[in-house]
Parts: C-alpha cells; sequence; structure tokens
C-alpha cells in the first residue's frame, strides 16, 4: 500500500478520453484520470452541447446518467459532477462543470435524461446552485420555505457536534 | 319517458387525493399527492425527504473509521452491501490491497444480505397486492435465519459496522461455514415456499400482470436500477459489467424481465435469490484460511487527495458512494446515490392511466427504503 502523495501516475493512452475528445469537436474539454474514470471539464456554456453530444455519438452512447451532485470546493467556487454510463457499451466517464463562487449557475440536463430531475432539484437547494430551465425548479428534500439557506454548502454550520469536535472533544484532536 | 338526467350534464372534474405521509402502503414516511378521475390515475406527484437526516453532511465530519456505522442507518436492508461501498472508496483512494478471505466473506455476507433483503420484499410486496399474513409472515421466518447468522458474527441484528477499510473488524466465529451452509439450506427452502404459495398463483398472477409498466427506453431515460431496470430488459448488473470483489470468479446468471410489469420484477428477484444461493455456495468452496485485515495499517487513516466514484450492485440497484478527498482523515464531500432514489422517480410513468391500487403495487414492487432515499 501506499501513503500519502505517492499516488501512482496516471496518464490518458489508452482511456475512453480519445473517443470523447473526437465526440466533442469544437469544444474546449480538458481531461485527467481519477482513480477509477476519466474526468472531462467542460467550460459551462458548452456543458448541455457537451453532454448532447456524448449522448448521441454512436461509439459512446452514454444514454444512462449514474449521479449528478456538486461539490463545493469554498473559494475555489464550486463543481458540478455528471456521471455518465453507457448501458450498451459499458464504460463510464465523468463530466466536471466548474463555477466561480459569484455566479452559481448551470443549464439544466433534464433535456438529455430526464433522469437529471431530482438530482438537479437537490443540488439546488443544497448547494444554491440555480439550473436554468429546469421543468420543476421547487425544493425536494427540505421544506419548501427553506430557499435561503443551502446546507450542504462548507461554510454552513453543522450543530453543536461539529463545535465540539472542533475543540477536540467529539473524537480526539488529530494526530 | 326519456332519462331525466344524461350523463353531458353532469360537470366532471378530477379530484386531488393526498396519499401519506402516515399510510401503511407507502412503506415509510412517502407522501404522494394523486390527480385521480374515478379511479384512474391522472396525474402523481412524489414528495419525498420526511427521512431527510442530512447523512451527507454528517458523513463530512466523521473520520473514515465513523463514517462505516452510518451507512447501516442509510441502507437498513441491506447494510453490508452500503458499507462496502464506503470501505471500497476508501480503500480506492488509499491504495489498499484486501486480502483474499476478508473478500471471499464479505462477497458471502453481502450475498445472504440480498436474500433477507428480498425476502423482506415478498413479505412486504405481500402484503400491497392482498395478500396480507401469508407471505409476510413465511418471508420474515426465513429472513430472520438470516438474522441471527448476521448477529452471531457482528453482534448485531441489523446494524452491524462490520467491514473496516482494508478488510474485516474481526474473524468471524468458528462454525461460520457450517453455519452458513445451515442458512442456505433454509432459505433454498422459504424460496421454494414463496414460489409455492405466490409466484404461480393464479390470483396473484392476475393482479401483478400488465401493471406498473417501464419501457425500455423509459427505465434508461429516468436512471432506473437494479430489478426495475433489468425487468424491462435491460442487461445491466455492475457484479459483471465492473466486477468488484471476487465476482469474476463466480458463476451465476442475471435474469432479464420481458414486460416490465410488477409480475416481472417479483419473478425477477425470486430468481435472484436462487443466483445467490448460487454465488454464496461456490464463495465457501473457495474460502480458505488467512488474515482478514493487511499486515500494516495506520492508525489514523488518511487518504491522498482525490475522488473516486464507486459503484456496487445492493439488493436494490446501483449503490454508489462518490467521495471526495482533499488529503486528510475524513472525506471533503460523500455523495450516497441511493438506488431507490433513482427508481422513484419513475413512479409517475409506471402510474398514469391504471388504478390508485395499482400505483400502490406499482410503489411496492421497487421495493423502496425512505431511508436510503432521503439519507
Amino acid at each position: 500500500m501506499t501513503t500519502e502523495g505517492a499516488a501512482p501516475e496516471r496518464t490518458l493512452s489508452g482511456t475512453i478520453w480519445s473517443e470523447v475528445d473526437r465526440a466533442l469537436s469544437g469544444i474546449t474539454a480538458s481531461a485527467e484520470r481519477a482513480v477509477l474514470d476519466v474526468i472531462v471539464t467542460i467550460p459551462r456554456d458548452e456543458v448541455i452541447r457537451g453532454l448532447k453530444a456524448l449522448k448521441a455519438d454512436e461509439a459512446l452512447a452514454f444514454d444512462y446518467l449514474r449521479c449528478l451532485t456538486c461539490v463545493d470546493n469554498e473559494a475555489d467556487g464550486m463543481d458540478v459532477v455528471y456521471h455518465l454510463y453507457s448501458t450498451e457499451k459499458r464504460h463510464n466517464v465523468t463530466v466536471k462543470v466548474h463555477l466561480e463562487a459569484n455566479d452559481l449557475f448551470v443549464d439544466t440536463a433534464t433535456t438529455v435524461w430526464r433522469a437529471a430531475n431530482w438530482y438537479e432539484r437537490e443540488a439546488a437547494e443544497m448547494f444554491g446552485v440555480r439550473f436554468r430551465g429546469h421543468p420543476d425548479p421547487r425544493t425536494l428534500l427540505m421544506p419548501e420555505d427553506m430557499t435561503d439557506t443551502f446546507p450542504l454548502r462548507k461554510d454552513h454550520p453543522l450543530a453543536e457536534i461539529e463545535v465540539l469536535q472542533g475543540e477536540g472533544i467529539a473524537w480526539g484532536v488529530e494526530e | 319517458m326519456t332519462n331525466a338526467l344524461q350523463p353531458s350534464e353532469f360537470e366532471v372534474q378530477d379530484i386531488m387525493i393526498n396519499m401519506g405521509p402516515q399510510h401503511p402502503a407507502t412503506h415509510g414516511v412517502f407522501r404522494m399527492v394523486l390527480q385521480v378521475d374515478g379511479e384512474i390515475v391522472k396525474d402523481l406527484i412524489p414528495h419525498i425527504g420526511y427521512m431527510h437526516r442530512g447523512a451527507e453532511k454528517l458523513s463530512e465530519t466523521m473520520d473514515f473509521r465513523q463514517g462505516i456505522g452510518f451507512m447501516d442507518r442509510t441502507e437498513y436492508l441491506a447494510q453490508f452491501n452500503a458499507e462496502l461501498g464506503y470501505v471500497m472508496a476508501v480503500e480506492k483512494l488509499m491504495d489498499i490491497e484486501v486480502p483474499e478471505r476478508a473478500q471471499w466473506i464479505r462477497m458471502i455476507l453481502c450475498e445472504l444480505n440480498r436474500l433477507s433483503s428480498h425476502f423482506m420484499f415478498t413479505g412486504a410486496f405481500g402484503t400491497d397486492a392482498g395478500v396480507f399474513g401469508t407471505s409476510f409472515t413465511y418471508a420474515f421466518r426465513w429472513r430472520e435465519e438470516i438474522l441471527d447468522l448476521f448477529e452471531e458474527i457482528t453482534g448485531d441484528r441489523l446494524m452491524y459496522a462490520y467491514f473496516r477499510p482494508g478488510g474485516l473488524a474481526w474473524e468471524v466465529t468458528d462454525n461460520f461455514e457450517a453455519r452458513v451452509r445451515q442458512v442456505l439450506e433454509l432459505s433454498k427452502q422459504g424460496i421454494k415456499d414463496i414460489d409455492g404459495l405466490v409466484t404461480n398463483n393464479e390470483i396473484f398472477k392476475a393482479r401483478t400482470q400488465g401493471v406498473g409498466v417501464l419501457t425500455k427506453e423509459q427505465a434508461i431515460d429516468w436512471g432506473t436500477t437494479g430489478p426495475v431496470l433489468r425487468a424491462s430488459g435491460v442487461q445491466m448488473d455492475i457484479r459483471r459489467d465492473e466486477p468488484y470483489l471476487f465476482y469474476d470468479q463466480v458463476e451465476f446468471d442475471i435474469p432479464i424481465g420481458q414486460n416490465g410489469d410488477v409480475y416481472d420484477r417479483w419473478c425477477l428477484r425470486m430468481e435472484e435469490m436462487r443466483q445467490s444461493v448460487r454465488i454464496v455456495e461456490q464463495c465457501l468452496t473457495k474460502l480458505q484460511p488467512g488474515p482478514i485485515q493487511p499486515e500494516r495499517m495506520p492508525r489514523m487513516l488518511r487518504t491522498p487527495p482525490g475522488e473516486v466514484y464507486i459503484r456496487t450492485e445492493a439488493p436494490r440497484g446501483e449503490f454508489g458512494i462518490y467521495m471526495v478527498s482533499k488529503g486528510g482523515n475524513r472525506p471533503h464531500r460523500l455523495k450516497v446515490r441511493s438506488s431507490c432514489f433513482a427508481n422513484l422517480q419513475s413512479l409517475r410513468d409506471m402510474s398514469i392511466g391504471q388504478y390508485v391500487a395499482d400505483a400502490v403495487l406499482a410503489l411496492g414492487s421497487m421495493d423502496i427504503v425512505l431511508c436510503e432515499v432521503d439519507r
């Protein structure tokens, strides 16, 4: 086993990236290799065009949306993450869209897969990201009137337990 | 004499009915608002969130060992499968090699968990279909045998917290293999009993065939997973498509439905139970003595920065764990991709044009766990 900082070198050769790059012609996408999948980053303005191209491409055929979620990177803004799968070709790719912290909106992916509907509603209420053109922009898990606070953001306090942990009471100070 | 009142003279309008959150047929706290014309469902709006406990946010404050116990509470009918996703995410990020024996035991426990979860389904679904008592009491008797075995190993009937990053918490009991064989024999008997009582029952068939149909295209577009997706004829099982543990070293068949109706989902789960028995039998022949944890494990688990999306085939479908780490001893972000959450979105398509009682059947056929939906 390896320890921190000694992650093995991963290259993109021999991965699905060459196919994705071909399908995304005309879109400025970049890629990196994560532990399991290839992560493709697409600019916000072109994301729906890109996702549609990935779904329509015959060799890729990403017809299945596995998961859609957000990651809060605090000062570095937010990432919207799409996990795609092809039920026919049985391969995966992860698509990321970066949003600036003061400008949180992206076009809805419900026009590509209907499955995006609830995932986007959840991401919207939890992170405050606005999905432009969403057909049903109500809250999903939160109360209907709770639209001004976003619980999964990093700056949102949890409760007393987090305060206790900050003081090193709950489970000991980090070594 | 002519009829004084012609039907066209009545003003006909749809009625909105609220069903739930406290309703025995909604399997927990789930509410749906139905727009009905007589008894036909015209529109259905599901409302979820009554069980939302902020599991994802809480996980961000817990280190990698504390998080395991939380997974049990997220998916309380397939606990081993849920734990597996979490520990595999940590293992992948830290690049830990898991000893063979630990992998085989994990596989045995996950498949037995699938059996117990499907037994639960057969019981609960029977209640939805109007055979209260019969299938429920039978199924729970067999499920209890499996839970007894889990209790012997882990010390708890439901909340196991038995998997650890790297392997298992402790060695299984000495008579583990004999006990598993015993449970398998009982389960085989149970599957046979339920098949005889329900699956081939003409009344049950008449009640469930052609109800809650989901076409192949709808199933993929809504992102449904597991038995719901396979009953609609889609060949997708993560155990075969992207093997984890040692699923590539055992033989098993993946049943596929043809009509995508409620009856197909039932039959598919019955077949999956037989396949689970088959998998566990093969695992037992390959189980060898050996370590259950890597030789050197750090006392405090720390992952390098990175992200991973782990998908495993839980009883209800794909259970995904998306873990983002920025270094340190807890996840920066943990997303639980719940299988029922994905399935529940398709409920509207399944129910429109059907009777209200059939909407209940469609909901039951997804085998929903509201704790997992809301997290």
